[in-house]
């Protein structure tokens, strides 16, 4: 992997005639800020999960900033063209992004030289935990009876799946496994095209457990197809009250999770991330945004930049340690 | 670009190889047995297979005629135009040269230039191509950027609204 | 039956039938242009049904992307354009239909079996979306393995050329689809250090490239065609009556193929298309007019597709499982509108429920007069100056492409695929059969890979549970046929005629 990829000259490129035009203008734009519309970059594509977030984000962002602010799926290379982007952005406060926890992953495997620290944190916005999920079928009626099947079990007969090899659930599963002192491959990973195929694997009977997040195994739990044994955070999930935290169920301390944050370039002046962690707080305290996370079943979770830094570096070490004990880290 | 049959037959060959080559060089998979090179290595000899029966003529009984309908006497058949295989390289090249200048140039200026280049080439009149390269880009930025909202670049050029 | 007419109450509020036409009319247009599919059509209307009653949110997106795919056929048909994967199949007979001036009785086809195609899917989401949604559960991926393989398989039997032409095509599509890092081993794999390739090659650029890009640039290299001979056409209907009952079994068959392959998630309404036509070919007492402008495969494919697209919302209405990209972004909507993807969808809220088949039926109903109107507009395009159209075909290339991820990279790779398929054209490559390998190929080794881990490296699973036992057979006997049929035809043929020889 090269570190200066063609895009990122083509991104440079294009960034020119902008820094052109902000130098050109007067400081005292910086004073009222913002005077003309905001980009979002979501670097997943249109109609899933994290472009739902941003979609909500921006259109309350709007009402807060009182300028318009239009999501720009920009899609390509598994987010890391995206993300890319954020980082590639002018540092003037009009080009902001989501940024979500594969940022903390694609460099441990050697795909992008970015991480975490190239941003501007500004503001945390959702957090989901994996659940543990079983087919309704299974024999284990809680996660001690699955605990135990799986110690019991040798290595390889148990199989799990919901994401790509070495994706963020597979890396849960992995973490969850070392917890309980076992081998990160005890449990063999299946990998699949996100967590709607696993979890349909799972009550194919092609697979024993799929650690996804709750919001998307919901539909088969619902349909009493599927059944959540814990979550993997440290405490329950309002919208599922009823799902026990792995530390009060099986004594095992672990817990991770999938978040979505709001982040801008490095170098974004103070007193514009100050301004816009503020509306993002006021945004993500708002009833609409509490009706919609609750509709789409994500966990609301606020954090201002400080601490959505300190949540990235957080992740960040846990999924490198993760990933070089599943032997799937390059550096 | 017609090619004689041995000639793609032994490209195929040739790139079915690289695919198997390169295929050998990724590395396993830790809990994958079957690891990231089968498939390509599979699809590289099934290429080279092709591209050897391509090149021995295996199959060829198959194709169908070229359909064009023959011409009749005291027709004229049009002549293709002067470098007809070169010509059509046209057309990719100004999608290149749309990614290198989009950004800069904007959005109206490069699709203006690029309609007005595509419309003499295929022989229209100079009124008809300044027309269209006139408003052809207009319409385009007002259905993608104004409806579907595809942030195209504004680069020198920005329409008012 | 109280809930059928809570359902009508619902469907009839004032803003529900404007957002249905509205969205009708935009999944009409959007679909019709080059380089903008269906799922495009969809993914834009997302921030629009933000501001709508749920009801209107999920009707603009059933009735925006009925019309996109139908519409899908009209560049397709009028330019050898196709708009849409699921249309790459059949563009090729259509094409030719047009050639022969009967453009308006080629796109009448798609627009009348895509509505009957519609309104049976719907019917059977209706009364069998329980069982349906059995089927599909016990589909795992030994199962999809083999109709991943019958999938490709198609591909020498829809391409009019050289069999082994066609499996080199759809080779080199297969390794197109092995690009990127989206495989079972999350390796990123030929992709040359650059991040754009890490996720793989979409197949929208490539379609546009192969198809569209290749047609601009024949159109660059040969003289302008004289004019297409303008044919009076009467009522475009009347001749889709007689239609439906010559060709009555190949619809049906349409139909039902497309229903459960419609059913299966991640086969979806491409793999409908083409399998329909494969299979109109193979069982058609006259195969040889296919590809020659013959309307037997039209039917089929056209019905074939649009059922697929009804009975994808079965998994997802039952266990939120996507059918294709259009139900993934569907499930989104649903799930922000409280209407959550699960049996109690059918038992709780039937009468939401009985809104949403009422509006699947409405939307194909009313294609059909906004279709005609849509036909009659867009054959005029035949009669422009090629100067003028191409031009712009060549701009909505590149905006079609780019609007996919706003990324530039999309307009090199239309280039690169343009390029491509024009060679492979001019020296007789279907390229139909390489968009089928880009289409299929990730399906092909994710489920043999995730297989074997899943049986230990065994075989047996794959012949041993029922579905695929089945599947295997077919499978085998639809490799194994044509060459034992070729093997004899040889033999029989040979003292007669040397081998013709290559060259």
């Amino acid at each position: 992997m090269t570190p200066i990829s063609r895009r990122g000259v083509l991104l440079g490129a294009a960034a020119l005639p902008l820094a052109g035009t902000a130098l050109a203008r007067p400081a005292l734009a910086q004073t009222r800020y913002p005077v003309r519309p905001l980009q979002l970059i979501c670097p997943w594509g249109a109609g899933g999960g994290t472009d739902a977030t941003a979609r909500i984000v921006a259109s309350l962002l709007e009402r807060e900033l009182g300028q318009p602010v239009n999501v720009v799926n920009r899609t390509g290379g598994s987010g890391v063209v995206g993300h890319a982007a954020i980082n590639a952005s002018n540092p003037d406060g009009y080009t902001i992004g989501i940024i979500t926890v594969e940022i903390t992953m694609m460099h441990w495997q050697g795909l992008t030289p970015l991480t975490y620290a190239d941003y501007t944190p500004l503001g945390l916005v959702n957090r989901d935990a994996p659940g543990v999920q079983v087919s309704a079928s299974a024999p284990y009626k809680d996660i001690k009876a699955l605990a135990e099947a799986i110690k019991a079990a040798p290595p390889g007969k148990l199989k799990a799946s919901g994401t790509g090899q070495g994706g963020i659930w597979h890396l849960a599963l992995v973490g969850w496994l070392q917890a309980m002192g076992l081998k990160p491959d005890h449990v063999r990973w299946v990998p699949s095209n996100g967590a709607a195929p696993g979890m349909q694997d799972l009550v194919a009977g092609g697979i024993d457990i799929v650690p996804c997040s709750i919001p998307e195994a919901r539909a088969m739990l619902d349909a009493g197809r599927a059944r959540s044994l814990a979550i993997m955070a440290p405490q329950r999930d309002p919208l599922f009250p009823d799902i026990p935290t792995l530390k009060e169920s099986l004594g095992v301390e672990y817990q991770t999770a999938v978040w979505r944050g709001i982040g801008g370039p490095p170098k974004l002046p103070a007193e514009i991330a100050a301004k816009l962690t503020a509306a993002l707080e006021k945004v993500a305290k708002s009833e609409q945004y509490a009706e919609f996370m609750k509709s789409r079943g994500f966990g609301m979770d606020w954090a201002d930049g400080a601490g959505f830094g300190k949540v990235m570096a957080e992740t960040d070490k846990a999924m490198g340690e993760a990933m070089r004990a599943a032997g799937l880290a390059k550096s | 670009m017609q090619l004689s049959d041995k000639v793609t037959g032994a490209l195929l060959i040739a790139l079915g190889g690289v695919t198997a080559y390169g295929a050998s060089l990724q590395p396993g998979v830790p809990g994958q047995d079957v690891g990231p090179s089968v498939f390509p290595a599979v699809i590289g000899l099934g290429l080279m297979g092709c591209g050897a029966m391509i090149a021995f003529g295996v199959g060829h009984s198959f194709e169908a005629p070229d359909d064009t309908i023959p011409a009749e006497p005291g027709e004229t058949v049009p002549r293709p135009p002067r470098f007809a295989e070169w010509r059509a390289f046209l057309a990719p090249l100004l999608l290149v040269l749309y990614v290198l200048v989009s950004e800069t140039l904007g959005f109206l200026i490069t699709a203006a230039i690029c309609i007005l280049v595509m419309t003499r080439a295929l022989g229209g009149s100079w009124r008809l191509a300044v027309a269209l390269a006139l408003l052809g880009p207009v319409g385009l930025h007002l259905a993608f950027y104004e409806l579907l909202r595809v942030p195209l670049p504004d680069g020198l050029l920005a329409l008012p609204w | 039956m109280s809930d059928l007419i809570d359902g009508f109450i619902m469907v009839g509020q004032m803003d529900v039938l404007v957002a249905i036409l509205l969205s009708a009319i935009y999944g009409l247009v959007v679909g019709s242009l080059p380089g903008l599919s269906a799922t495009m059509a969809t993914a834009l209307l997302v921030p629009v049904t933000f501001y709508l009653s749920p009801i209107a949110a999920v009707a603009t997106i059933i009735s925006a992307s009925a019309m996109a795919i139908f519409s899908g056929d009209i560049p397709g048909c009028l330019l050898r354009i196709p708009g849409t994967p699921a249309s790459a199949a059949y563009t090729d007979e259509a094409y030719a239909m047009t050639r022969k001036g009967q453009a308006e009785m080629a796109l009448g086809i798609g627009l009348w079996f895509s509505a009957i195609g519609g309104i049976v899917g719907t019917l059977s989401l209706m009364v069998m979306a329980p069982a349906l949604a059995e089927v599909a559960l016990n589909f795992s991926s030994f199962e999809y393995f083999w109709l991943a393989v019958l999938g490709l398989m198609c591909a020498t039997l829809v391409a009019r050329s050289s069999p082994v032409k066609a499996i080199a095509s759809m080779l080199l599509g297969l390794l197109f689809s092995c690009i990127g890092m989206e495989n079972p081993a999350g390796a990123p794999r030929f992709t040359f250090g650059m991040t754009d390739l890490l996720g793989g090659i979409e197949p929208l650029p490539a379609l546009v490239g192969v198809f569209a890009l290749s047609e601009v640039m024949r159109a660059l290299a040969t003289a302008e065609p004289p004019p297409l001979p303008r044919r009076k056409f009467g009522s475009i209907l009347a001749g889709q009556w007689s239609l439906t009952r010559r060709f009555q079994w190949p619809m049906w068959r349409g139909n039902v193929v497309g229903i459960i392959i419609g059913v299966l998630p991640g086969a979806g309404a491409d793999m409908a298309a083409w399998v329909s036509y494969a299979l109109s070919k193979r069982f058609s007492k006259t195969p040889e007019k296919f590809g020659t402008g013959h309307p037997e495969g039209l039917v089929e494919a056209g019905a074939s597709n649009n059922a697929s697209l009804a009975s994808g919302w079965v998994p997802a209405l039952l266990f939120g499982i996507p059918g294709d990209t259009i139900t993934a972004i569907a499930i989104g909507v649903l799930y922000m509108k409280g209407l959550n993807p699960g049996p109690t969808l059918f038992t709780e809220r039937a009468s939401s429920m009985y809104a949403l088949y009422i509006i699947f039926i409405l939307a194909n109903i009313i294609m059909i007069p906004l279709g005609i109107l849509m036909i009659r507009l867009a054959t005029r395009v035949l009669r422009a100056p090629r100067a003028s159209i191409m031009p712009v075909i060549l701009m909505l290339c590149a905006m079609g492409a780019f609007a996919t991820g706003n990324n530039l990279f999309a307009i090199l790779l239309v280039g690169f695929f343009g390029v491509l398929g024009y060679i492979m054209e001019r020296n007789g490559y279907p390229v139909a059969a390489l968009v089928l390998g880009i289409v299929m190929g990730s399906m092909v080794e994710q489920s043999f890979v995730t297989s074997l881990i899943k049986s230990d490296n065994s075989l047996l699973p794959f012949f041993e549970r029922p579905i695929s036992a089945v599947l295997a057979t077919i499978t085998l006997a639809a490799l194994l046929w044509p060459v034992a049929a070729w093997l004899i035809r040889r033999r029989r043929r040979a003292p007669r005629r040397p081998a013709p020889q290559g060259g």
